[in-house]
């Protein structure tokens, strides 16, 4: 009997016809490469990171491929959420697929006055709070759990729509920021960033990054993340879903993701290299399903066996 | 006419030129008729998870091809100078490129300035301005000299400048060139970052036209990972999409602050 290959998610109850979303900060708007793709093929779209006042970002350079992954150090350069609602949210609604609007705030309540604001644009399917952007002159947000907390709880309350809680990887135990934001209120989590790193001209001495420090994604951090994704989900009192996203660069990894206990993935810098990367792993994904015979995607999450 | 396709084309010839320059011939088909000076192309590189932008040193209509004049400099550049034939999977043509219509205009004088390897795209400028004009040319040494043949055969004048002094101007090009600028000449610039910001001091004192290419580190070159951004005419620019060429309206350090 031939058996129907379902790639159909129920992501925090927004539904995903496939798990694939766009990593924030790797897609810009979300919809600039529309002449190259099918952009209503992916599972959703998160958006770059979005910040109250338009952000500059950081000094050049703020771009180095290493020969394991790619450090950035873009610093969450973008247009500020009052040119990002006029210019690209209509289109961004065009494309059909669920919206995710990736955001930050210096502060709780810059965090507070961004949700607000979007709360009044129901084309948005969810919220994903950078909690863990690595180049900020400043810690990490997640690392403060009060913080951490307080940001979560405050902007849940304003916003009746889905919150994502995307955490750092740099934590000793991750299931400790993981839990806080669920009983904070978050409806799911993004794990996770990218990994704090650098690295040296050895002929200049100076630093490849203008920020000497940089965040480190690519194929070559899919293990450690993976490690993170599977941490989090055996742990029995996190139940909200997770978004694994690092290094993800073919079918098998997201399977992978999806065996760790991951009920969607994003995905960034392979699209960067192409953003046709994106359906070639979506149709890699179902072919891998249907070789295997397997109905639904949601049948292997956490399937891992021990 | 705006239009990029990311797919594979046939390689026709990759041939050593000179030194540690190649020249990859790639057949195009119909698409050759979106591509224009000063745009460029992403390549996959063996070994990377990026590519890396190539700007187009010439267009063949005839042939439906378009050409990448490179220089070896690393491990993936090596790699792709060793591939004879085959296919290469191209994102392009990307970038803005010159607007021919609007910057040529009746009585100017066209000047090139070309700093090393920035040599490779302006040559395909030269080819499709109306007018010929002068190139200035710098390079470190005398060895370092390409496209200079390529040039003389398109009627330019040739000024060299290199810094060693084994042919021509002994020094830097713009330092020639600040003294010979004239009120109705156009520059067309495209070198290393020093020499481009001098060459945009040169623009905004002599209140001239001017049209700087300007290379970054590109991690996608499409706009979507902002890795390329400077600061041109006072504006946040992406240098993938908004450039790589820009009209120098006014001057200042194009750092991000």
């Amino acid at each position: 009997m031939i058996r129907q290959t379902d790639l159909t998610v129920n992501f925090a109850g927004i539904k995903l016809k496939n798990p694939v979303l766009t990593a924030s900060g790797t897609f810009g708007y979300g919809h600039e490469v529309s002449d190259l793709i099918s952009l209503s093929k992916l599972g959703g779209i998160i958006t770059k990171t979005i910040t109250l006042h338009p952000n500059n970002g950081n000094a050049q350079p703020r771009l180095y491929e290493t020969d394991y992954g790619i450090l950035n150090s873009i610093g969450l350069q973008n247009i500020g959420l009052e040119s990002f609602i006029q210019n690209h949210l209509q289109k961004l609604y065009k494309i059909g697929v669920p919206i995710i609007v990736s955001i930050a705030g210096q502060a709780t309540n810059e965090y507070i006055k961004i949700a607000k604001i979007l709360s009044e644009h129901s084309i948005i399917s969810a919220i994903e709070l950078n909690l863990s952007c690595p180049n900020l002159q400043k810690n990490i947000i997640c690392s403060d759990l009060s913080m951490l907390q307080s940001i979560v709880y405050n902007v849940k309350n304003v916003l009746n729509i889905p919150v994502i809680a995307k955490l750092s990887p740099l934590n000793a135990d991750i299931t400790k920021p993981a839990f806080i934001a669920q009983e904070a209120g978050a409806d799911a989590l993004t794990i996770a960033n990218t990994y704090p790193a650098m690295a040296i001209d050895i002929d200049t001495y100076k630093p490849k990054l203008s920020t000497i420090k940089g965040g480190l994604s690519g194929p070559c951090i899919k293990p450690i993340t993976l490690r993170c994704v599977y941490d989090v989900y055996k742990k029995s009192n996190i139940k909200i879903p997770i978004i694994g996203c690092g290094g993800i660069s073919n079918g098998s990894d997201v399977i992978e993701f999806i065996l760790a206990g991951a009920t969607a993935v994003s995905i960034g810098s392979v699209s960067l290299n192409s953003p046709s990367n994106l359906i070639t792993i979506i149709d890699e994904t179902y072919n891998i399903l249907k070789r295997k015979n397997i109905s639904s995607i949601t049948d292997l999450i956490g399937q891992i066996k021990s | 006419m705006y239009k990029r396709f990311d797919k594979n084309y046939n390689i026709i010839s990759n041939n050593h030129v000179k030194d540690k320059y190649f020249k990859l011939n790639i057949h195009v088909g119909n698409n050759v008729i979106y591509c224009n000076p000063g745009q460029f192309f992403m390549l996959n590189l063996p070994g990377h998870i990026l590519r890396r932008p190539f700007s187009i040193h010439d267009i063949n209509m005839q042939d439906q091809s378009i050409s990448f004049l490179y220089k070896v400099v690393g491990k993936g550049t090596k790699e792709l100078s060793q591939v004879r034939k085959g296919k290469i999977k191209l994102l392009g043509p990307l970038g803005n490129g010159y607007n021919l219509n609007n910057c040529e205009q009746e009585n100017c004088n066209n000047i090139i300035i070309a700093g090393g390897s920035g040599i490779a795209s302006l040559y395909i400028l030269a080819k499709k301005l109306k007018k010929t004009g002068t190139l200035y040319y710098g390079v470190r040494s005398k060895t370092d000299l390409i496209c200079v043949d390529q040039f003389i055969s398109l009627n330019w004048k040739v000024i060299v400048a290199t810094e060693d002094g084994s042919i021509g101007y002994k020094g830097y090009i713009v330092d020639l060139v600040e003294n010979l600028i004239k009120k109705n000449d156009i520059i067309f610039a495209c070198g290393p970052h020093n020499m481009l910001i001098k060459i945009q001091q040169i623009i905004y004192k002599n209140q001239i036209s001017g049209f700087i290419s300007f290379e970054a580190k590109m991690g996608c070159g499409f706009g979507n990972c902002q890795s390329c951004t400077i600061v041109i005419n006072n504006q946040l620019q992406k240098v993938c999409t908004d450039g790589p060429i820009f009209k120098i309206c006014s001057f200042q350090h194009y750092k991000i602050k």
